[in-house]
């Protein structure tokens, strides 16, 4: 029976989500998605957000205050912890009892948490501070875990805060467009946007937001983020839309598969709308469009001369499927994405990608404080594929792209002895067509969406008799463990270390059939040198623009040199921002939204 | 300043291999007092239920029950008693930023803010309880009012990753730190900073002689030890009977400095008893063998301590001939530290 009741409402909430959503109509469909998300909560009697939503909908408040003492008894999680807490807290405080406001506070006061080591967990830990320190004023450090007075909290918590928005705006956020990582700016937004009392801090929060979702909604396609990402976990990266950002689609843009993770309730059960220009960039893909993003790499604290050097994004969103890029190298630790397809067909491996499995103590080193040797057996302690030739995440610095629209070329360059000494490609077990066409390309029919990939060298396939489970850690990530059978994917696998591939990308709107398709490219044959320290190519597109891309920096475009440091923060039809500027203009059609972080001020 | 008058930062939670037990600092033996500075133990994960981690100190009398004192959970890396003060000043170089207490570990108190993370190493100067210098990724910072404020001091430092930093033992004015570019000195209390006559990169520590300040010794990433006799001028490789080539730490024996233990990757634990010329292998019943910190029992020098790379602590009482786990489980130990009371 419940099985049924739920059922219904997915499809009802389906249909809302798929039907035209603007002006009012898109304000109440999401009431109604966030509806749903925060419903089972009214009834789960685990965790802080079934504390948090009966409060936050004014029922059962016993039991809330129940729930969210017994929690308390034992704090744990850091950030982790803060977040759900200071949350859950200002939606009930003044709903719950007095013993329970006083359980809280204690907490507060005996419990230390980490501050963590990555972008995410200070943005958590400065918000949650920012928001208690403003919400328990006046107190002496010895009421605070950590020594400092509410004062000294909130002033040093509001100081990391605009450092770390100003950064974000001016030359981007370091851990950027993270499938998994996501959440994590969301819910420290939504707390300042939400509770901040210093008017600055709510509307920097609420801007911050409108930030976040904008950079989410021009690389998104129906639910599904697009492009190179920052940090992925290998769940999210065969399988887009199980992802923690794919929640956020949901909620904010109707779009992907109905979620109610917890990552999304303090969202759904804020009072921030975001606004409907956001929605159409989100959704409408009417016409395909190139869109550029400059972010920043994780700070770099041995092995380079530059703290934050440029990330540069290249993304081609189309109605039926999207291409994007990060420039190659290593980027960030052990997670990167660097390039891949993502499309609408065939739930849920929607995606081709390639990768050199690469890991390092210098590429931790680059990263982390700890001593070098020992770094990899660290990692591998949590994040156990950091260290597997099998593996499909993570960049590596001997692979650079290079991509024009719907075509990207990738090479490597990988001396010997390095620890993999292979490149892998990623085919999943759905596609309707994989050909290996004696042109040399391999051939991919996934729906409406075509897929030509053209190795550079010999390789072999192989069928994937694992992928990753979905175990979860006690914070909810992924364990990146091998546990879950799922056969059928397929690896391409070429062991020269002088190597690459181009990838062409089309779609049944672009140019006719697959037949047609198939016909035109086997006369783009690829010109390749392959050899230690020259390893270039030269291509011409099936739009007849030329690419000549010589490994790692050497990119020219029908003749002219592609400088990628002129990439601005954001560039395409719907968003632009100088580097520097601190300013995102939003537009679609006749509406225009301008953020404009200098004041702070939002225009319309 | 603010000073905290909240009791001691506990929580309840299960603590590594051991027995454990709370006792106040101001009951503890008129021993020396041993502290591992736990970074984490298996499966640390950010945001986890992560078993305890902090600093600890061995129960005298009972020498594998540790017990764990200070903020929980922080990611630390160094303590450091600040000379002079009874024991009573301490700090904890953390992932945190510094943390200080004055009242002998009774209430702590994070001395810096977001400016500063990663704090890998501290060293209070011998002479002057207000100033501390600390070594972090970010470079060296240091205050000079008590940890009220701090400043960055990285002029001169050609790469700002700075594992460790110390105080030279006749002069505070004096510091040498080492950084991934190599080993610098300052001779004007960190406000500049001038490379040494060290050739190689990668420095992961820097020891000083007990008696003689001239002399240092260096461990590096993948170079082997160096030892300078003139103040940093010159250095020469120590390699006879070395087999490998990443140190993290010595130890002089404080009445007989020519014995020197060293450690570091793999390394188990060397000894030389002719002041750094030749070393030898010292590893019956080290169970673990990469070492990350070693420290010589100021009031019994046949007692050394090897904190263990996920290994736990190991002593021995033989000057370094056998050694036997004594607790903290298999955890990561990043750095022991000795107050003699």
């Amino acid at each position: 029976m419940r099985h049924v009741s739920i059922l219904m409402l997915v499809c009802a909430f389906w249909s809302i989500a798929a039907g035209a959503q603007t002006g009012k109509d898109y304000l109440q469909a999401y009431e109604t998605r966030a509806r749903y998300v925060t419903s089972i909560y009214d009834t789960s009697r685990t965790g802080y957000y079934s504390a948090a939503v009966r409060y936050a909908h004014n029922h059962d408040l016993a039991v809330a205050d129940s729930i969210f003492r017994d929690l308390l008894k034992e704090p744990r999680g850091d950030m982790f912890w803060m977040f759900p807490v200071i949350g859950t807290y200002m939606h009930g405080k003044d709903r719950m009892s007095a013993e329970t406001r006083a359980v809280v506070r204690n907490a507060w006061k005996t419990y230390a948490p980490y501050r963590g080591d990555t972008e995410n967990h200070w943005a958590m830990y400065y918000a949650s501070l920012y928001i208690a320190a403003e919400e328990w004023t006046g107190l002496p450090g010895g009421e605070w875990y950590n020594g400092k007075s509410s004062d000294e909290n909130r002033t040093e918590a509001k100081e990391y805060l605009l450092h770390w928005m100003n950064i974000t705006t001016t030359i981007g956020q370091g851990e950027f467009d993270s499938p998994d990582y996501y959440p994590e700016y969301m819910i420290s937004m939504t707390l300042l946007a939400d509770f901040a009392r210093d008017p600055e801090m709510k509307l920097r929060g609420r801007m911050m937001l409108d930030y976040l979702l904008a950079d989410f909604a021009a690389e998104h396609l129906d639910g599904q983020y697009l492009g190179g990402f920052s940090r992925i976990y290998q769940p999210a990266v065969f399988k887009p839309l199980q992802s923690n950002a794919s929640a956020f689609a949901y909620l904010y843009f109707g779009t992907g598969e109905p979620s109610q993770t917890g990552w999304v309730v303090l969202s759904a059960l804020s009072s921030y709308r975001m606004p409907e220009i956001l929605l159409h960039i989100a959704t409408d893909r009417s016409a395909p469009y190139v869109h550029k993003e400059r972010k920043r790499v994780r700070n770099v604290i041995r092995f380079g001369k530059e703290k934050n050097p440029p990330v540069y994004k290249y993304t081609y969103v189309t109605p039926d499927y999207g291409i994007g890029s990060l420039q190659g190298g290593i980027l960030q630790p052990i997670q990167q994405h660097t390039w891949g397809v993502r499309y609408l067909y065939g739930r849920p491996y929607t995606t081709i990608f390639g990768l050199h499995p690469y890991w390092s103590s210098y590429e931790l080193g680059m990263f982390f404080p700890e001593e070098l040797k020992p770094l990899i057996s660290d990692v591998v302690s949590s994040k156990s594929t950091y260290n597997n030739p099998d593996k499909w995440t993570g960049g590596s610095p001997f692979e650079r792209t290079f991509q024009h629209r719907n075509t990207i070329i990738v090479l490597y360059d990988i001396p010997p002895g390095t620890m993999t000494e292979h490149i892998d490609g990623f085919f999943p077990r759905n596609l309707e067509k994989r050909i290996l066409d004696p042109s040399g390309w391999i051939l991919c029919k996934a729906g409406d969406t075509y897929v030509g990939w053209f190795p550079l060298q010999e390789g072999e396939w192989v069928e994937e008799n694992v992928s990753p489970g979905q175990e979860k850690n006690s914070i909810g990530r992924p364990t990146d463990t091998d546990r879950t059978t799922e056969t059928g994917n397929w690896r391409f696998r070429s062991h020269k270390l002088q190597n690459g591939y181009v990838v062409e990308v089309r779609s049944r709107r672009e140019i006719g059939s697959f037949e047609k398709f198939t016909s035109e490219i086997r006369s783009h044959i690829p010109k390749a040198t392959l050899r230690p320290g020259a390893v270039s190519v030269a291509y011409t597109t099936l739009d007849k623009a030329s690419m000549t891309f010589a490994f790692p920096e050497k990119r020219r475009l029908n003749g002219s040199a592609v400088d990628l440091s002129t990439t601005k923060l954001f560039d395409g039809p719907f968003l632009h921002a100088e580097t520097g500027s601190q300013k995102l203009t939003m537009t679609y059609k006749g509406m225009k939204r301008v953020l404009d972080f200098t004041k702070p001020t939002i225009i319309e | 300043m603010e000073q905290s008058t909240m009791k001691r930062l506990f929580s309840a939670g299960a603590v590594l291999a051991v027995t454990l037990s709370w006792t106040p600092a101001m009951t503890r033996s008129q021993e020396s007092t041993v502290y591992g500075t736990v970074v984490a133990t298996r499966l640390f994960i950010v945001g986890a239920a992560n078993p305890r981690t902090g600093i600890f100190y061995q129960h005298p009398g009972d020498d594998t029950t540790w017990s764990h004192t200070g903020p929980n959970n922080i990611r630390a890396f160094s303590l450091a008693v600040h000379a002079g003060s009874n024991g009573k000043v301490q700090y904890i170089a953390s992932g945190n930023g510094l943390h200080k207490t004055i009242d002998g570990g009774v209430t702590w108190r994070i001395t810096t803010d977001w400016r500063v993370t990663e704090v890998l190493w501290v060293s209070p100067d011998p002479t002057d309880l207000n100033t501390v210098t600390i070594a972090t990724a970010y470079g060296i910072y240091r205050s000079t009012d008590g940890c009220a404020s701090w400043t960055e001091m990285n002029r001169g430092l050609a790469t700002v990753f700075t594992p460790c930093v110390i105080v030279d033992r006749r002069n505070s004015r004096t510091l040498y730190c080492a950084t991934e570019d190599g080993a610098y000195r300052s001779d004007d209390g960190a406000a500049t900073w001038t490379r040494m006559g060290l050739s190689v990169g990668g420095i992961r520590v820097l020891a000083q002689h007990p008696k003689d300040p001239s002399i240092l010794i260096a461990g590096t990433e993948d170079h082997g030890m160096y030892i300078t006799r003139n103040g940093g001028q010159w250095w020469t490789k120590s390699e006879s009977g070395v087999d490998h080539t990443t140190f993290y730490t010595f130890a002089f024996n404080p009445r007989n400095p020519d014995i020197i233990y060293a450690g570091g990757y793999v390394t188990g634990v060397y000894k030389s008893t002719d002041g750094g010329g030749s070393w030898k292998r010292v590893n019956n019943g080290l169970t673990c063998r990469t070492i990350h910190s070693l420290a010589v029992d100021p009031g019994d020098d046949n007692r050394v301590y090897a904190a263990g790379h996920w290994g736990g602590m190991f002593r021995s009482d033989d000057a370094g001939e056998s050694w036997r786990n004594v607790g903290l489980g298999d955890s990561q130990v990043w750095t022991v530290t000795i107050e003699s009371n």
